[in-house]
């Protein structure tokens, strides 16, 4: 079944939405990530105009984070003093990011941008993370128990000024590397279309040393309420939220990560995180070899300006 | 009343004693984009008259018919991507002002047999003067990028040149059928018509017709549009309820 969206300006199959939304709904309910990093290419690999594309997938990541954030809170397992100021940098951050986003797509270089910050960070954290996680697979077969950090060790950066106690964290640290935290994911996240809950979450526990249960929901929260501020701020800025889109791939995702969630019972944690490596290295290697091969048609075209200018 | 007689005189004998007029028709004057818009296929069709006034009783042809759908006008922009340092990107592009967003021309026979290159050039017929008289680059660009924007553009399927479109149906009444792509862009359409006889183009008709978003998709287009802090809040609110039902639904 066609359904027409009416702000990207094509129709498109209903059931491939919802499909893929589904079926990123899965992997994040899984992996416990937004998903964003892998709906954005999929729509921009099938046909989506990317600036509607990256605009549409942060409606999508509200909705996948929203469930989660509010069962953590329920817990208790959320920072709301931490997550304020990560919060109020990281919308500081997504104003950065969507004038760049609308600067880069009048200049026509979105797309190399997209590609290149997918390539990088992608690519960056995936070996990271690859690599983290076959050191504690190997460990565990070696027979080795694996002992975490201490999350009370600092660091040159959270003895620098403007000291505050984050209580539930237990942390009395400075809030210049929290708030540059939250500029960067800001202004990364709405660049790229992405939560950024895959950065945020390793950056959380090793950067700020945050106590492992706060987070996972700490995280979460700040991705809802900075996925929400950039969706305002790329409807008023470039008008390309299509929220026929947003709701297929909400539907999609909803359900589908119910069952991703369920599915992640049956894996260790450090499985799950080789796979999820993978997974995100394979989206660097395609975005890589789009950079790096010759394209198929050197030539493109865009409309620019307002469409339906008679 | 002398003298209107002698003006009417006057009119009678300046019009040639053969001349034919086009009453065409397009049938329907209004596309609407519903949710389930799959494209659609206009037929215009046309007769080809003897002009009010004109002495002869018939028309006597060959005739060819040649017509072109204009869709909205849109401000483009045509890129090349060169290799620098091993990465493929945007280096180089012009701009096209007013292009057509959607062009089809139509005809009953090759257009070479129809009439010569002059003249098509000067109706600006062809697919590739679109781009020509729309460039805001130097003649070099404009050549160069708007023979890649054309091919481009009948990549997409929203330029086409169909030499068998128009149907003559008796010697003087054809029809001609457009198809409209599920992404046809929105907006005022023009099909204009071109009567041609021996090479010389003898009469010549407009209509227009519109695709327009209706109900549903019209509402959220425009609201995008006309209150977009509004749709913004709307969409994150969807969002927030998606997921909260979600969750409740299924418990987690």
């Amino acid at each position: 079944m066609q359904v027409y969206l009416p702000i990207a300006e094509l129709s498109m199959n209903l059931f491939f939405l919802v499909g893929i939304g589904g079926a990123v709904g899965f992997l994040s309910g899984l992996f416990g990530v937004g998903g964003g990093f892998l709906l954005t290419p999929l729509l921009i690999f099938s046909g989506v105009p990317s600036s509607v594309a990256v605009a549409s997938v942060t409606g999508q990541v509200v909705a996948a984070s929203t469930s989660g954030a509010l069962s953590y809170y329920r817990r208790g397992q959320i920072d709301l003093h931490m997550a304020l100021y990560l919060v109020l940098s990281g919308v500081l951050g997504a104003f950065g990011g969507v004038a760049t986003f609308q600067v880069l797509r009048a200049a026509g270089q979105l797309d190399l941008v997209i590609s290149l910050g997918f390539l990088i960070l992608l690519g960056f954290v995936g070996t990271l993370m690859l690599i983290e996680a076959a050191r504690a697979i190997m460990k565990r077969r070696a027979g080795i128990v694996v002992r975490e950090k201490l999350p009370n060790q600092h660091n040159w950066f959270h003895g620098l000024p403007w000291r505050v106690r984050f209580k539930k964290s237990r942390l009395y640290i400075s809030v210049i590397p929290v708030l540059a935290l939250g500029v960067a994911i800001g202004f990364v996240g709405s660049l790229l279309g992405i939560g950024g809950g895959f950065i945020l979450v390793p950056a959380l526990v090793y950067i700020l040393r945050m106590p492992g249960n706060m987070v996972i929901g700490t995280s979460l929260l700040q991705v809802v309420a900075m996925m929400a501020a950039t969706t305002i701020l790329h409807a008023v800025s470039s008008q390309s939220v299509d929220i026929l889109l947003a709701f297929c791939l909400m539907v999609g995702g909803t359900v589908g990560a119910q069952f991703g969630a369920s599915a992640g019972k049956y894996l260790r944690g450090e499985q799950l995180r080789a796979l999820l490596a993978i997974l995100v290295l394979a989206v660097a290697i395609r975005f890589g070899i789009s950079l790096v091969m010759t394209p198929g048609d050197v030539y493109s075209t865009a409309v620019i300006g307002a469409s339906g200018v008679i | 009343m002398r003298r209107l007689l002698l003006a009417l005189a006057m009119v009678l004998a300046a019009s040639p004693a053969w001349a034919e007029r086009l009453v065409t028709q397009v049938s329907q004057d209004e596309v609407s984009i519903t949710s389930s818009f799959a494209g659609q296929t206009l037929t215009l069709f046309g007769a080809i008259e003897p002009e009010v006034g004109a002495e002869q009783r018939f028309v006597e042809g060959p005739y060819h018919v040649i017509i072109t759908v204009t869709g909205p006008l849109q401000n483009r922009v045509a890129r090349r991507k060169t290799n620098q340092f091993g990465i493929w990107l945007n280096t180089s592009q012009a701009e096209f002002e007013r292009f057509p967003s959607f062009y089809q021309v139509l005809s009953d026979a090759p257009l070479s047999n129809i009439t010569d290159p002059i003249t098509l050039a000067e109706k600006e017929i062809p697919l590739e003067n679109q781009a020509r008289y729309t460039a805001k680059a130097g003649w070099w660009d404009a050549t160069v990028f708007g023979g890649e924007l054309t091919r481009l553009m009948q990549q997409k399927g929203m330029f086409k040149l169909n030499e068998n479109g128009v149907v003559f149906r008796s010697d003087t009444f054809y029809f001609a059928q457009v198809a409209l792509p599920s992404d046809a862009p929105p907006g005022p359409y023009l099909a204009h018509t071109y009567l041609i006889k021996d090479g010389q183009v003898i009469a010549e008709k407009s209509d227009g017709f519109s695709v327009r978003k209706i109900g549903f998709e019209r509402f959220l287009g425009q609201s995008a549009r006309t209150q977009p802090l509004l749709y913004g809040l709307v969409c994150v609110a969807l969002a927030l309820f998606t997921g909260w039902l979600g969750g409740v639904v299924f418990k987690r």
